[in-house]
């Protein structure tokens, strides 16, 4: 059984269709990417496996548990996590903060913050500990205390993988992880996404619009073009691909 | 609790009891007023604060559940609390009835503005930014209108805190101690709550709800949660209000107190207990001491505000708290 599994999937907002009857399979500990041209449904489907729109039609299955239309911090708690295209951090608090919001989010109790018994203490460093030990393989560890929103744009976008993961995730999402950073910051992040599934045992799906960073370090790739499954298999497979050529560069075009 | 921890609330506790016995000695009864009226503004700002400025979801019909709470603990005082309170007062010596009536009413105003809290919270708090502050304006004056109407509170009368068949019950309270211990608590559970990794989500969802929903944080219940503990606290202000006034009336929950709650938080610094504490004592004091300025008191207090937005638009301290490091070691 795969982690994820995405059954003849339809979204439509009113008249429009997002996302047309998409099969999509995720196995456990796999690295997948999505890709295909603006507006082809990508981060749709993000949004639908994450609870933040409902599926029209078809099933989302994580673990064999049906997921569509449960609310998303349900969803998360079932173990997916994600990041956001526009990186979406709490930029008025501190790095750490963000990662600790994070590691307590599922588990919060009131009257432990009020009465804080020597259990709640022990806790609290805990998640201290693991916060602090979270930013430092994320090498944020000397941002720790800054505001998130003044970081630079990159460590926002390692801060918001350090916050994901955080919550103890089983299958990661990634929306444009690599979107604005300059060739060598792309490189660390391919070598530290691939390092990140071995250490959390993850399962990662990737929307990502950089064919080389996709080719070096995803082993299928889905290729979506208005909302339909136009392509699907290993990355070289997949670049050679008389549809995918032509979703990307139109009717005549020549080679990607 | 560590010993310190002890050492720390007995040592409030002293301080509460000294200021009880001592300031109706030093203060004449005006300036006693103003000092209690201090105190429930704290409650009440700091309340409101876990609401506009950690939660980040803005009411403006705070005094509302004031009123819930004023109007609850009067009745309850009148129509039920004076019995018990003689019925104490037979078995105990008289200041000693009253502290151990007190709390019940206290308690009676902030559930029943729990309850309200309740009620209002789970719908409104679908509402985002202006219709949210549109809706909790609506209720409390609802609330006002509604209470307005019924004539066992007294309806446009007003409602006096004292019960005609049992002349023997003094239903009035006007400790320092009392209103003061309360504002520590009120202190006390707020910031614990907020400043611990559970609180966190407070914070999360002020700043950005998706992406608190998508680490897990269950965003509508946090509001209400939000919402409850601060209705909660705003109904035990008003119950310290109505017993410490001796005499309610609705005109003191209008729209105008809800918008002066508010003033207190944003110009404190939305997101800093501290801050609130500070506006609301300097805010409420400020009207009185300017007494003597005549008709130019309130366009003094008005320049007061405008100048602060002008000079520090994110309040007088932000979202950064007052030694609070200090007060986290000792009470934390």
């Amino acid at each position: 059984m795969a982690l994820l599994e995405i059954e003849n999937l339809t979204v439509r907002f009113g008249g429009l269709t997002s996302i047309s009857k998409l099969d999509l399979a995720v196995e456990s500990g796999a690295i997948v990417a999505l890709i295909g041209p603006n507006g082809a449904g990508k981060t749709t489907a993000f949004n639908v496996v994450t609870g933040v729109y409902e599926p029209t039609e078809g099933s989302v299955r994580f673990e064999g548990r049906q997921i569509g239309g449960r609310p998303p911090h349900a969803i998360s708690q079932l173990g997916i996590a994600r990041t956001f295209q526009n990186v979406r951090l709490f930029r008025g608090l501190t790095a750490i903060e963000n990662v600790r919001a994070a590691l307590a989010a599922a588990r919060r109790s009131g009257s432990a913050d009020v009465l804080r018994p020597p259990r709640w203490r022990r806790r609290e460093a805990e998640l201290n500990e693991q916060a602090r030990s979270l930013l430092e393989r994320l090498g944020l560890a000397r941002e720790a205390d800054a505001a998130a929103g003044g970081l630079p744009y990159g460590e926002q976008r390692l801060l918001e993988i350090a916050r994901a993961i955080a919550t103890r995730p089983r299958l990661l999402l990634l929306d444009e992880p690599a979107a604005g950073m300059n060739p060598s910051e792309k490189q660390a992040l391919r070598e530290l996404v691939a390092r990140l599934r071995e250490e959390f045992g993850l399962s990662i799906v990737l929307i990502e619009h950089d064919v080389r960073f996709v080719m070096d370090l995803c082993e299928r790739v889905t290729v979506l073009d208005h909302g339909e499954k136009i392509a699907e298999g290993p990355p070289d497979t997949v670049r050679r691909d008389p549809r995918v050529i032509e979703a990307y560069l139109g009717t005549g075009g020549g080679a990607a | 609790m560590s010993r310190s921890g002890w050492i720390t609330v007995a040592a409030c506790a002293l301080v509460l009891l000294a200021l009880d016995v001592l300031l109706p000695r030093v203060l004449n009864p005006y300036y006693a007023t103003i000092v209690i009226r201090i105190g429930i503004a704290v409650i009440a700002a700091v309340s409101l604060q876990l609401v506009n400025g950690f939660t980040g979801q803005f009411s403006i019909g705070h005094a509302g559940f004031m009123a819930v709470g004023a109007y609850v603990s009067a009745a309850f005082s009148v129509y039920v609390g004076a019995g018990w309170l003689e019925a104490f007062a037979a078995v105990l010596p008289g200041p000693l009835a009253r502290v151990a009536y007190y709390p019940m009413a206290l308690a009676a105003g902030g559930v029943a503005a729990a309850v309200a809290g309740l009620v209002v919270g789970i719908p409104a708090l679908r509402l985002r930014g202006d219709y949210l502050a549109i809706a909790t304006l609506g209720f409390a004056e609802v609330i006002r209108i509604a209470i307005l109407n019924v004539d066992a509170v007294g309806g446009a009368r007003g409602f006096s805190v004292a019960a005609a068949d049992h002349p023997g019950a003094d239903l009035r309270f006007e400790g320092f101690g009392t209103v003061y211990a309360v504002a520590l608590v009120t202190i006390v559970v707020i910031s614990r709550l907020v400043y611990s990794s559970g609180g966190l989500s407070f914070r999360a969802v002020r700043e950005d709800e998706v992406a608190a929903a998508s680490i897990g944080v269950p965003a509508t219940r946090v509001k209400v949660e939000a919402f409850v503990v601060a209705s909660f606290f705003a109904g035990v202000a008003g119950a310290l209000f109505a017993h410490s006034e001796g005499y309610v009336h609705t005109n003191s929950f209008a729209f105008l107190r809800s918008f002066e709650l508010v003033v207190f938080v944003v110009l404190g610094g939305l997101g800093s207990i501290t801050g609130a504490v500070l506006a609301a004592a300097v805010l409420t004091a400020a009207p009185e001491l300017l007494r003597g300025l005549g008709e130019w008191r309130m366009v003094l207090y008005s320049l007061l505000l405008i100048v602060t937005m002008l000079v520090r638009p994110q309040g007088l301290l932000g979202t950064r708290e007052l030694g609070f490091d200090w007060l986290r070691r000792r009470l934390g």
